[in-house]
């Protein structure tokens, strides 16, 4: 393969949009199994739900994909809330394998549910930012990436926000630094998971419509974006906010110079060395976080 | 235990004695449910070993299955070495590979939740390095000639052959199974699930029985993996290694009875014949349909009775042999 | 030659020093209590003398054998067991099979551990309970268990951590009785207890731990009159 300045410049710009958008991804899952100490492994088939609502409201209601977030985000926050309320909140004393399989289970349902009643078909939604693009140089800057990077930085500086400056983000800070401690204070932590989980689901949909101009949406995409967000919380640190936005970039120009560098999609198993690396030698991420 | 164990060998003694008569009297499609009830059955039996026993709950087993069914197939296809040899090199090398895992995991003390996420890092690693060796069939996978009844290269006409294999390996999966739970290995294991630290304490070497039990559990798996090559005739990638025989793997001991000799084979038998037979009655107009009938099961199990299907049946025992014995003595809860 | 000889033991954790510069030992046959305020270090103490943490500094000799840098199964094998402060049973085996644990230390056979964790389940009182599972044992049942297990490895040297807290006198008074016996029958004690009747009871030499040093060690009556243990320990007791 020739390599060339261009194309490494294209890697870096491509790897650094992506990658906000894995962070935004990522800051939700961070959120929630910081909180709760529970892994959602349906995290990424929420994301799938959240991108086939953005992807009718485009494609069949003519919305526009950034608007669809109006829907997308309250829309992911109940629904959030409601598998929180019925299937995680009565589990969540159980044994870790418990809720590791009702969570797998979860992801199961959701992915052939939408396999069932929405076919396997990949769906692309050509909305008007589809193919706005700005050259630097020779590399391209796709407008939609760049939208999607600004609005991913923006959404998590808006949850970070919330958890830092408001009271709700104050008590769920509080639950999660120590559960016996905040239930002393008056904190009520049944009602702080509800809202964290809420809040971390939410944060998806936001992701899902400003993917929605430049990525397809398909009943198994929430696998890929499922692992990398747990690669990405990992790396990062578990709760650590900042470190799992570095993270997510980090993974954004792995994956994309890595393809750059490797033929076929090996840059994929760049990225699980990785996370295997660091789950083996810095449990608590590259930025601190956490102790498992 | 005694009573285990009695029941165990009565229970073999009953699978041995249905099991060689049935395809006597079932036509091919009822025996095609059987030997996915064995097969996964067998997966589960061998997932439980170090999933159940140890407590070390690997989400990416479908490496070891994976493992398994490519070496016996690309030996097969590349030199025509017969599987019955093809499978036993794929059971070391996934030997090999699960030491060489578990060494890494149990040495840096990775556990639960984060002993998951190292198994499925790995599981799909292996997918995409798999996907990009063409030499080894790439995306495309392998197929595994037909050269017609051929038992010395583990190939049968019709499916009665296939079906006594796996109830042969599925009986000694069982067998194997509950004779390592009645000795000191067995018991160490369970000891490390329940309190790894008491263990330690008590002089048990949590470090080298965790890679024992991550060596035979993966040992195990691999040769089913063999089984699963010949029986379908084709593999792929993700069709072996990916996430979804991964979870297949595991489903019927968590839903049958997680940590005990007969929950994965409860869970098998009473799971799959249900998803077969629906599956034949919706058609196969839904795709998916299946697996979101043990998303479904899944959900329900772990919400209403955790300690799955056997769990239910021993509590129900159990309080009834409470009240039996001492009236109410429940208040030492 | 002493059972146990700790010289110059020290362990830091980040910035602090949990024990520093500990010289101490015991001798074959004796009932040596540990005591300090909260925070002093004998909890660090007991996990480094049983492999589960390893000293920053310092040399740990069991029956002539450095064990600084072996593993706490290693440590039991050789003859040395503790108990956890918090008792640690198996919750989903029976009492039986948590003994039986222990047993398989010195006896791989299931038959002749079965024997043995019977044995010391006799001894320690709870043979009735054997094949109930662990999690429905009460707090004085799980205090018993958790000396039960340790026994079952044979041990030559015992650590026992804050084993008769929250007991009740009469169940405490049980255990006491259980170590005073198991020490005439050769076992060597090294005992952490927050209640000074139970050392003042049961100890032939104390050790007096305040912030990771020792600072005196001498028979209980000596003890009791320290005047620089009376001023870090006993002025703090509540
Ligand atoms: N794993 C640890 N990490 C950091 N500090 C610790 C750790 N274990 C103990 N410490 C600290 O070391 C000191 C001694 O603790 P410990 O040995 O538990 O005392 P004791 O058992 O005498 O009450 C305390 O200040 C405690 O906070
Ligand atoms: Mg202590």
């Amino acid at each position: 393969m020739v390599f060339s300045f261009e194309l490494f410049g294209q890697a870096v710009v491509t790897g650094i949009l992506i990658g906000g958008i894995f962070a935004l991804i990522s800051v939700g899952l961070s959120l929630i199994w910081g909180v709760m100490r529970i892994i959602n492994f349906a995290h990424g088939e929420f994301l799938m739900i959240a991108m086939y609502i953005a992807y009718f409201l485009v494609a069949k209601g003519g919305w526009d994909p950034y608007l669809t977030i109006l829907i997308t985000a309250p829309a992911l926050f109940l629904i959030g809330i409601i598998i929180f309320q019925v299937t995680i909140r009565p589990i969540i004393k159980d044994p870790p394998i418990n809720q590791i399989m009702l969570t797998v289970g979860l992801s199961l349902i959701l992915q052939n549910l939408a396999l069932v009643f929405l076919k396997a078909d990949v769906l692309t939604a050509n909305t008007a930012y589809t193919r706005m693009n700005f050259y630097l140089g020779g590399v391209v800057v796709r407008g939609s990436q760049l939208i999607a990077f600004v609005g991913s930085a923006l959404a998590a500086f808006i949850l970070y926000w919330i958890l830092q400056k408001t009271d709700i983000g104050r008590a769920i800070r509080a639950a999660s630094q120590n559960r016996d401690a905040a239930t002393l204070v008056g904190i009520n932590v049944r009602s702080t998971y509800l809202l964290a989980f809420g809040l971390g689901s939410a944060s998806l949909g936001v992701a899902a419509s400003l993917m929605i101009p430049f990525y397809y949406t398909s009943p198994t995409v929430g696998l890929f974006f499922g692992l990398i967000a747990y690669v990405v919380v990992v790396l990062g640190g578990l709760g650590n906010f900042i470190g799992t936005l570095v993270a997510g970039l980090i993974i954004g120009l792995t994956e994309s110079i890595g393809a750059s560098l490797l033929p076929g999609s090996l840059a994929r198993v760049l990225t699980f060395g990785i996370f295997i690396f660091v789950l083996l030698l810095r449990p608590q991420g590259i930025f601190g976080g956490k102790q498992k | 235990m005694k009573i285990q164990i009695k029941k165990s060998t009565i229970l073999i003694g009953l699978l041995l004695i249905v099991g060689f008569i049935l395809p006597r009297f079932a036509g091919e499609y009822y025996i095609h449910i059987s030997v996915l009830v064995l097969f996964y059955a067998y997966m589960a039996v061998s997932w439980n070993i170090l999933g159940g026993y140890a407590g070390q709950h690997s989400l990416g087993h479908a490496l070891f299955m994976g493992i398994g069914a490519y070496t016996s197939t690309y030996l097969f296809t590349v030199i025509g070495l017969t599987p019955w040899i093809g499978m036993w090199l794929g059971g070391a090398f996934a030997g090999v590979i699960g030491g060489f895992v578990g060494y890494l995991c149990f040495r840096y003390g990775v556990k639960g939740p984060y002993f998951a996420l190292v198994t499925i890092a790995l599981a799909e690693a292996a997918v995409y390095i798999v996907t990009n060796i063409p030499s080894i069939g790439g995306a495309q996978g392998l197929e595994v000639a037909w050269t017609g009844n051929a038992p010395q290269l583990m190939q049968f006409d019709g499916k009665s052959g296939y079906y006594y294999m796996i109830l042969v390996m599925t009986i000694i999966a069982v067998w194997l199974s509950s004779w390592l739970i009645k000795r000191r290995f067995g018991y160490q294991l369970l000891s490390i699930r329940e309190n790894e630290d008491a263990a330690e304490a008590l002089g048990v070497n949590t470090l080298r029985l965790k890679i024992q039990a991550t060596v035979i559990s993966a040992v195990m798996t691999a040769l089913g993996g063999t089984f699963f090559a010949q029986y379908f005739t084709y593999i792929n990638p993700r069709a072996v290694f990916g996430e979804g025989p991964s979870v297949q793997i595991l489903l019927f001991a968590i839903i049958g009875g997680i940590g005990t000799v007969w929950g994965p084979v409860v869970g098998a038998l009473v799971l799959i014949p249900i998803a077969e037979l629906s599956r034949g009655w919706l058609g196969g107009t839904f795709a998916g349909a299946q697996i979101l009938l043990y998303g479904t099961v899944l959900v329900l199990t772990m919400l209403f009775m955790p300690n799955g299907i056997l769990g239910l049946y021993h509590k129900f025992l159990g309080k009834f042999q409470n009240r039996q014995s001492d009236g109410g003595k429940s208040e030492a809860l | 030659m002493s059972l146990l000889e700790v010289s110059n033991l020290r362990r830091d954790f980040g910035g602090l020093t949990a024990v520093h510069d500990l010289t101490f030992s015991v001798e074959p046959g004796e009932i040596v209590g540990l005591i300090g305020p909260n925070g002093a270090g004998k909890t660090t103490t007991f996990a480094m003398l049983s492999g589960f943490i390893t000293p920053t500094s310092g040399e740990i000799l069991f029956k002539g054998t450095s064990i600084n840098k072996l593993k706490p199964h290693q440590v039991c094998l050789l003859g040395l067991t503790r108990t956890f402060q918090i008792v640690q049973p198996f919750p989903d085996m029976t009492v039986l099979e948590n003994v039986m644990i222990g047993a398989y230390t010195h006896h791989p056979n299931t038959v002749d551990a079965k024997k043995k964790a019977m044995e010391v389940l006799e001894r320690i009182n709870l043979a009735h309970k054997a094949e109930e599972q662990g999690k429905i044992l009460t707090l004085p049942e799980l205090k018993r268990l958790e000396i039960g297990k340790a026994l079952a490895t044979e041990p030559s040297l015992l650590l026992l951590d804050e084993v008769a807290a929250g007991l009740k006198d009469v169940e405490m008074e049980e255990i006491l009785e259980l170590v005073r016996q198991l020490n005439r029958e050769g076992i060597t004690f090294l005992i952490v207890e927050h209640l000074m009747k139970v050392i003042m009871n049961l100890s032939h030499r104390v050790i007096v731990l305040d912030f990771g040093q020792m600072i005196g060690q001498g028979t209980p009556a000596e003890i009791s009159k320290n005047p620089a243990v009376l001023a870090a320990y006993l002025g703090k007791e509540d």
